[in-house]
């Protein structure tokens, strides 16, 4: 890699101070009984010792990388690219989920809507064609998405693979068994 | 109860379990099915680059655990066929690596070296004959030793180790994974203080769950599947995305070589490769037991190895290592695979993961209950049966099971796998992607799961691209509760001595130990990775 | 063992009939879900899932089980007290999560935030000790202690902590109580060796039929089943007992027909002795105990108001 990169050590600061900030702040504000408690006259380990240990590896870690590796030869960094790439990513899979968490519901209002009925998304989440809707159209989505940001156009093939492996996808997770819930049929 | 009823009756748990059909009035047990379904599964798997063993572990688990149930008949089928995918993989590794110059796995880049240039010559059939051979000679070894191994340590911790003992262990596991793993010490233990941080949040013995920010999506702590896929599976899909993303190029046509002259491999050739195994599973078997080298360094020490001893012994006109040489493969593949058995010594005496697979095979454990890997496993007790050590039994009697399997038409099999390279990865990713979110979910049940699961993801993506070693993360979330629980009871059971890991010499050992192999590590910082 | 078989089949024919008489009047709206406080795999878990399988099998209701673990049941408490109330979502915990453990935790609930269902089976709780090390009853450890011994004594909850504390006072000694998570990984750690003695609720059965273990003392106000003459905890100075029961709730403010339909379905499943859940009930934890309706809503009540004066006892 370059061998002006600078990563190690702001790797290695950004964990020291990381860890102060666990040690000093997090721990002390967020745990409730501290590193030793009195519990019934006797000392006990309180909550907040895991975690102090915790931040001592990701402390020693950060010195480390600051003292003993600064100058190593091969320090990747995270360039522009990987965080555009992720960034693009994150952005398609919020949105994959958050279809595939809201079509049921909003179809089931959509039919009130226009039946006049009164049901609930939540009492039909498992009944056929309503618990399939959300994750079929997410699925899909999420799938033809990431082929089309890597192929960098919008292909047939690419969103008939999408509906192919949602489809296989449910046959195997739902069909065979009575007990497992699709997403996101857990949560409404 | 003897220990010979305790074989028998792990034997007789797979052979006479609950039937899947029977054959001319030969029942078939279910759990031997699973064994091959995984196994084939484990091989395809392997054979296909971008796809390993965990990520078909990973997917398959919720499924396995939905079809069998939450109760101990659950145990032997789906660890069964776990093991399969394991060992499946090991092998189907090769088969990339040698027709495509693409490894399927990690460990089998070394296999590249010689394999890819006897294909090039003619030679791919031999090549994958060979890898097959000594891929199964080390993993039958390596299998061997465990059976013997793993008791005696088991009975040994039991015996000598008392609560602090068992802490300051714990703590000299995590250190030397940190020390080891990957080629950065203090990365290392970067990933291991993550890890452990991760698995405390929400956790804890107050009633007030630590960490959370007062919030109820952190109060329950991070589900341990979404912590293990999310960096492990999840991390390495993102990064082979990007990978593609980035480079955006077209796939180059594969030349076709079309094979010549002899492709089998005669009892000549492996008195030849003979040594080169035998060696090379030694040094497998024994990196195995190790917490946390993993494969991938054993190959590398294999193939180094026989390299030194090929220079001295060849004849003027064999190929060199790295020009075709049959021994290559041979010493690559056995001592890759030879790792595998010899991994779960300490997981299944101690309870500490060495490698992804390994973890995969405790989750298991751990979702359906009833066996909980750990010295307490190996208690031959007499008058009633330990239903934990006849598990154990029964696991040892599937890898058997599954080393037939390999002996028998894992070659066959294996040698049909090449067609497995043609599925484009940038397909197969997001696909994996979905598996695997969606085997979070069915277990799980909510999105937060989901959600937590893509941030885990993120983590390892980034882990991977600053070169740090996403394992000791994983394996620090596993360890991470049974050393505070152990530590606390140690603290407890010493009336509260805050040196209680120190007074014992056993336990003053492990801690100067912990201390040395970073210390140690740091000083000699590796060349390679 | 003749006599409980027989007191089971008259449970369950009794319930036979009231289910066919009333069960009728209400049927869930939706698929149910099952929260479940205990580790997958136990012998609780394995218990609520069997239930919810009867249940499916003889009323076609569907049930989609999920593991709520943590923090002694109030994370299940807490997840429960949040969903809807019409019948479509229930949990299953023990009594001390309703009592103790949500009295502790300090999270805004009460045992009248939640609707009881039913009972299923108490617990044989019971103070465990190893047969080699020569202990007979818990007086005997006592003494040991006295004698200087350092006694290292495994508990799984606060409030059994709080008893052994107790015990401690009353008797002038001291123990190390050394904590686990659940009854099982007690006793693991009583065979390892890596404690002395220790609360365990059911699974020392096995050990204790064949020997190897022993029941020092009765944790619950009445004897146990398998050792009788084991000493109470009033015999060991402490005014408390630790009974509890596994049980079934919903959040507060179930219909009156959902609760007593559930409560009816799940007592005429634990009570046929001819299913596996039953014999598990009956081998593990002593036999089917089904308390509902307001006497389990004034259990649950009291469980949670008798928690504070356990604290109070320790903490004066």
């Amino acid at each position: 890699m370059r061998k002006d990169s600078h990563s190690n050590l702001i790797l290695g600061l950004s964990c020291v101070v990381f860890a102060l900030l666990v040690l000093f702040l997090w721990i002390p504000l967020d745990v409730e009984t501290g590193f030793v408690e009195k519990v019934r006259r006797k000392y006990i380990i309180g909550d907040g010792m895991a975690p102090a240990v915790a931040a001592i590896f990701l402390l020693i870690g950060g010195l480390g990388l600051v003292i003993f590796e600064r100058r190593n030869a091969d320090q990747p960094a995270i360039s522009k690219a990987a965080l555009k790439f992720i960034g693009a990513a994150l952005a398609l899979l919020f949105v994959s989920f958050a279809i595939m968490r809201y079509t049921g519901p909003l179809a089931v209002s959509a039919t009130n809507f226009l039946t006049n009925d009164v049901t609930e998304y939540r009492l039909l989440r498992d009944t056929v064609p309503w618990k399939y809707l959300g994750y079929a159209l997410g699925g899909t989505i999420l799938i033809a998405g990431l082929i089309t940001m890597i192929e960098g156009k919008i292909t047939r093939k690419g969103l008939i693979i999408a509906v192919l492996a949602v489809l296989v996808m449910i046959l195997i997770y739902d069909l065979p068994f009575e007990d497992l819930l699709l997403p996101p049929n857990g949560d409404v | 109860m003897e220990v010979l009823d305790y074989i028998w009756l792990g034997v007789q748990a797979v052979f006479l379990g609950p039937e899947a059909f029977s054959v001319l009035g030969l029942p078939i047990s279910i759990t031997i099915l699973m064994v091959l379904a995984g196994f084939l599964v484990g091989i395809m798997v392997g054979a296909t680059p971008g796809l390993a063993g965990p990520v078909a572990m990973a997917i398959s688990l919720p499924i396995l655990i939905s079809a069998f149930g939450y109760s101990e008949d659950a145990l032997l089928p789906v660890l069964g066929f776990l093991i399969g995918v394991m060992k499946g993989a090991t092998i189907g590794g090769a088969v990339p690596a040698i027709l495509f110059n693409t490894p399927g796995t990690p460990d089998a880049y070394m296999t590249t070296l010689d394999g890819y240039p006897m294909t090039q010559r003619g030679q791919a059939k031999k090549a994958l004959r060979i890898a097959h051979f000594s891929s199964a000679s080390g993993d039958t070894f390596s299998d061997v030793v465990l059976i013997v191994c793993a008791p005696f340590l088991a009975i040994i911790v039991e015996a000598y180790l008392d609560l602090p003992e068992k802490t300051a262990l714990f703590i000299l596991s995590l250190s030397f994974i940190a020390a080891v793993i990957g080629g950065s010490p203090a990365k290392g233990l970067i990933s291991t203080g993550l890890g452990l941080l991760a698995v405390y949040i929400g956790t804890g013995e107050d009633f007030y769950p630590r960490l959370s920010f007062g919030t109820e999506q952190l109060a329950s702590g991070f589900p341990i599947a979404s912590a293990v896929l999310g960096v492990l599976v999840i991390g390495a899909v993102f990064k082979g995305l990007e990978e593609l993303w980035l480079e955006k190029r077209t796939s180059g046509n594969i030349a076709v070589v079309q094979d010549s002259g002899d492709q089998r491999l005669h009892v000549g050739d492996i008195k030849r490769l003979f040594p080169f195994i035998a060696r090379s599973a030694f040094v497998g078997t024994a990196i195995g037991a190790l917490p946390g080298i993993g494969s991938t360094l054993a190959a590398t020490l294999g193939y180094t190895l026989g390299k030194s001893r090929h220079k001295k012994n060849k004849e003027d006109s064999d190929p060199n290592f790295g020009e075709g040489a049959p021994e290559g493969i041979a010493a690559t593949e056995a001592a890759n695979s030879s790792v595998s058995g010899a991994n779960l010594i300490p997981v299944l005496s101690l309870g500490i993961p060495g490698n992804a697979a390994a973890v995969f095979l405790i989750l298991a454990a751990e979702s359906i209950g009833g066996f909980n890997p750990g010295p307490a496993v190996f208690k031959f007790t007499v008058d009633e049966v330990n239903p934990e050590l006849v598990i154990v039994f029964g696991l040892f009697t599937t890898m058997f099971i599954a080393n037939g399997l390999n002996w028998t038409i894992g070659g066959i099999f294996m040698r049909s796998m090449g067609i497995m390279i043609r599925i484009p990865k940038h397909i197969l990713l997001p696909i994996v992607l979905l598996l695997a979110l969606t085997a979070i979910y069915v277990q799980e049940t909510n999105m937060a799961a989901i959600g937590f699961t893509l941030a885990f993801g993120v983590l390892g993506y980034f882990m991977r691209t600053l070169a740090i070693s996403p394992l000791p993360f994983v394996i620090a979330f596993i360890l991470g509760d049974k050393l505070e629980q152990s530590a606390r009871q140690a603290f407890a059971a010493t009336g509260g001595d805050p040196f209680f890991l120190f007074t014992s010499p056993v336990a003053l050992v492990f801690m100067l130990l912990s201390v040395g192999v970073i210390i140690y590590a740091t000083r000699k910082p590796k060349a390679n990775s | 063992m003749l006599k409980s078989m027989f007191k089971a089949t008259v449970a369950a024919v009794a319930g036979l009939v009231i289910a066919t008489s009333s069960m009728a009047d209400w049927t869930p709206p939706g698929p149910i879900k099952l929260l479940i406080a205990f580790r997958a795999g136990g012998g609780a878990d394995t218990q609520a899932r069997l239930i919810a399988e009867e249940l499916e099998a003889s009323l076609g209701w569907k049930f989609i089980p999920e593991q709520v673990t943590g923090k002694g049941g109030v994370n299940l408490l807490k997840a429960l007290s949040g969903m809807p109330n019409d019948g479509t979502a229930i949990g299953m915990a023990v009594t001390e999560s309703l009592g103790y453990n949500l009295r502790s935790a300090n999270a805004g609930l009460t045992a009248a935030d939640f609707t009881g269902l039913s009972t299923t089976a108490g617990f044989q709780l019971a103070i465990v000790g190893r047969t080699a090390d020569g202990w007979k009853t818990m007086h005997d450890v006592i003494a040991a202690a006295k004698e200087g011994k350092d006694i290292r004594f495994g508990s799984m909850s606060p409030r059994l902590a709080d008893m052994a504390y107790l015990m401690e006072e009353a008797n002038g000694v001291q123990f190390n109580v050394v904590a686990y998570k659940g009854g099982k990984a007690v006793l693991d750690a009583i065979n390892a060796g890596d404690v002395d003695v220790g609360f365990v609720a059911g699974p020392q059965g096995k050990g204790v039929a064949a020997g190897d273990l022993v029941e020092l003392a009765s944790a619950l106000s009445k004897p146990l089943n398998a050792t009788p003459d084991a000493p109470l905890m009033s015999d060991l100075g402490v005014d408390f007992d630790a009974d509890g029961y596994f049980v079934f709730v919903g959040p507060k403010g179930m219909p009156a027909e959902a609760q007593e339909a559930f409560g009816e379905a799940i007592a005429s499943v634990v009570s046929n002795p001819d299913l596996k859940v039953t014999k598990i009930i009956n081998k593990v934890f002593g036999g089917a105990t089904t308390i509902q309706g307001t006497e389990l809503d004034q259990l649950l009540q009291d469980g949670y108001e008798g928690a504070g004066a356990l604290m109070e006892a320790v903490n004066q």
